[in-house]
């Protein structure tokens, strides 16, 4: 079998060809005969389990729950349609975003499943390695192959990644999942120190690339932050430094306590020194030659991804630029929801998933095909999901700008609120999972309607506000400059506040959490309380972390615990 | 199952839950030993009587094509049995953020004839 795609590659995203098709046409079949002989009663729950997780699919609350693993966040519009298609034949009409840039569909049922993994393949797509104790979908920064400051392409590299660690036979049954993010810029979009590695990469002395390094950050029940193994690696020791952390980590990890399995608990029990020569010594004694990564692989992994063929910039800065004059709505949402892009003319697009009062990352059928035409028709046919749970369109002429915020208005999708305090990350909570000890939705939709003024959004600025269900932190609570933790009080929701945390910024900073678990209203009455300190309190242009971290916790705490 | 979701007290009442091994659906035993999509047909037990009956529901399981098999407390009231724990009234009532999403919510709607 020749291992050479069709074209045209589909921009900014791996092409598929037969062989990796053909793999995915084995999968579905081998799972269709797993599911029918689980339905015949050949195999009891307890076998059946652990295929279908290694399938995606888990058993929730009220249904099975199947999550697609999404590449480092990159769709085609194809793909979009498939997950619409899901949606409205085989689930409840919509899907919910991660963070993790996968996606989750909340109502299947078993007996669909092999059908639904057959769909999903037709459309080069599984969803493999979204659950289990192996290298789970590396994520990477979803403005990639268009921010202006972008060093390299991370999607590129987390590809390779994501074929080296695939089904690698060693790493199958790690003690526990493991979690790799990836930046191909100096600004931390992808929180790569709540990661068990984390990559920054940036242009190295000879001017091919370098990663820094970072591992066994995480979130979780012990949230911890990823300290620095490497500040220079080079490219082509990426796999075999990395396979060295790996193997240090099968063979130290525990597996003795779930709950002490993570890579974040062996760096801290050996410290970071010891751990730090014990994948050296790995490393050095490893068949480096085996393991490079030449430059020549790298081009051609990078040759298999389609790039943009971009218009001359001309007029459309000018354009916008009268535009955003003549329409303040408009403007505030450019202010927003647009990132600087490196091709003149050309800016990225971040699509709210998070209307007034909505459900975080729910995103129904209609507004999928809607999103994937528009990528069709502004975006070279290309979305990528962010790990706060919203989309994003890579490269849109500025000039187009106007007439797509109008069709994002009338769909429900144009709230300018990226990065403000309606932003929320919310995980499913008690509403679907079957872990959760308080419900994460209905509190973000209250918060939502509390503060959906835009102007005091705007008043209030740059605020991340993160929502769990549960320890588990899938919501990344701890990583929310204000976080909210949903506990069990005897069978009754209840929710704890932490502050302080943060994930983006050259200070990353674990939440810490101020007192006693409230009701569901009365949290949300004492955040309004908490930001209405921070107006209080805060200097002429300090941002509420920034408050947060010279007041400390205390002002905020009495706030929170005033009662009126 | 997640032994919190079993806990019982040594006096009150429980009725019993599974999910349906094809589609995951949530369904409570019956008095008819029928399983039903709606808590209000449960069968209330005693909790000093509920161990035999899950104990054997648990064992024909596999039989019944259901999984995840255990006991929920509950409070009896005028219009049936009610879960102490909020987790449990929200599988019984389905998703607070989906009130269309109840257990009456069919997959494939009746097509009224041409
Ligand atoms: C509804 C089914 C889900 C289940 C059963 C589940 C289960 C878990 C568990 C057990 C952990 C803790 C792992 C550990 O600390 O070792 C965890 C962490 C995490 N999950 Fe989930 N999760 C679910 C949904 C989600 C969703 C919807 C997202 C994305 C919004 C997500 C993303 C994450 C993240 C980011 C973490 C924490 C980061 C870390 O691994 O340290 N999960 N999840
Ligand atoms: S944080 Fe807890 S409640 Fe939320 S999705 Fe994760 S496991 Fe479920």
């Amino acid at each position: 079998m020749s291992h050479a795609p069709h074209s045209p590659l589909p921009v900014g995203h791996y092409a598929y060809d037969e062989v990796d098709r053909t793999f995915l046409k084995q999968r579905v079949a081998q799972f269709r005969d797993q599911v029918e002989r689980r339905i015949s009663g050949a195999l009891t729950e307890e076998e059946f389990k652990p295929l279908r997780l290694m399938n995606g699919l888990y058993l929730q609350l009220h249904a099975y729950m199947l999550r697609v693993a999404i590449p480092y966040g990159i769709l085609n519009s194809g793909q979009m349609r498939a997950l619409a298609q899901i949606a409205q034949r085989y689930d409840r009409d919509y899907g919910h975003f991660t963070t993790r840039q996968n996606i989750q569909f909340n109502w299947i049922r078993l007996e669909d499943t092999p059908d639904i993994l057959a769909l999903l393949a037709d459309a080069d797509m599984h969803a493999i390695q979204t659950s289990g104790n192996c290298i789970r979908n590396v994520t990477a920064d979803q403005f990639a192959g268009a921010a202006a400051d972008e060093v390299l392409d991370p999607r590129v590299h987390a590809e390779i990644l994501r074929q080296w660690s695939t089904l690698h036979p060693e790493f199958t049954f790690l003690p526990r999942k493991f979690k790799i993010a990836i930046s191909g810029s100096p600004q931390d979009r992808v929180a790569a120190r709540f990661h068990d590695i984390g990559l920054m990469a940036r242009n190295g002395e000879n001017g091919r690339p370098v990663f820094e390094v970072y591992v066994g950050g995480g979130l979780g029940r012990t949230p911890i932050v990823g300290v620095k193994l490497r500040d220079d690696l080079p490219e082509e020791d990426l796999i075999a430094y990395l396979e060295a952390i790996l193997r240090v980590y099968n063979e130290f990890g525990r597996r003795d306590n779930i709950y002490k399995a993570r890579i974040k608990i062996l760096v801290q029990a050996l410290g970071v020194d010891e751990f730090r020569d014990r994948v050296n010594a790995e490393f050095v004694a490893m068949d480096r030659a085996r393991y490079r990564l030449d430059e020549r692989i790298v081009a051609a992994i990078r040759a298999r991804f389609g790039v943009p063929d971009f218009d001359p910039a001309g007029q459309a800065a000018e354009k916008l630029a009268q535009q955003r004059k003549a329409d303040r709505a408009f403007d505030f949402w450019v202010r927003t929801n647009t990132h600087a892009h490196k091709q003149p003319g050309y800016v990225s697009v971040t699509i709210s998933c998070k209307p007034a009062g909505g459900i975080p990352g729910d995103v129904t059928s209609s507004q999928m095909n809607l999103l994937a035409d528009l990528a069709d028709q502004l975006s070279f046919g290309e979305l990528r999901i962010t790990h706060l749970q919203n989309v994003v369109l890579g490269h849109v002429r500025q000039d187009k700008l106007y007439g797509l915020w109008q069709t994002l208005e009338q769909n429900g999708l144009g709230t300018a609120n990226v990065g403000f305090i309606t932003d929320i990350v919310a995980c499913p909570g008690l509403d679907y999972c079957a872990l959760a000890n308080a419900r994460s939705i209905p509190i973000a939709q209250k918060l939502s309607e509390r503060f959906a003024s835009p102007d005091l959004q705007r008043e209030i600025g740059p605020l991340r506000l993160n929502i769990s269900g549960c320890i588990n932190a899938c919501g990344h609570h701890h990583a929310g400059h204000i976080g909210i933790l949903g506990v069990d009080k005897r069978g009754e929701e209840a929710f704890q506040i932490t502050l302080g945390g943060a994930a983006d910024q050259d200070t990353v900073s674990i939440g810490q959490i101020i007192g006693a678990a409230m009701s569901e209203d009365e949290t949300v009455d004492a955040i309004a309380r908490i930001i209405d300190t921070y107006l209080a309190r805060r200097t002429a242009g300090e941002q509420f972390i920034e408050t947060c971290r010279r007041l400390g916790t205390a002002p905020f705490k009495d706030a929170a615990y005033a009662t009126a | 199952m997640d032994r919190r979701n079993n806990r019982r007290d040594a006096e009150g009442s429980s009725v019993i839950t599974a999910n349906r091994l094809l589609d995951g659906r949530i369904v409570w035993l019956a008095a008819d030993g029928e399983w039903s999509p709606f808590i209000r047909h449960a069968h209330v037990y005693s909790n000093a009587d509920i161990e035999d009956a899950l104990k054997q529901q648990i064992a024909s399981a596999q039989d019944n094509e259901l999984v995840g098999v255990y006991g929920v407390q509950v409070t009896v009231t005028a219009s049936g049995p009610v879960p102490i724990t909020s987790r449990e009234r929200i599988r019984a009532g389905g998703p607070s953020v989906h009130p269309d999403f109840t257990p009456e919510w069919q997959e494939h709607p009746a097509v009224s004839p041409a």
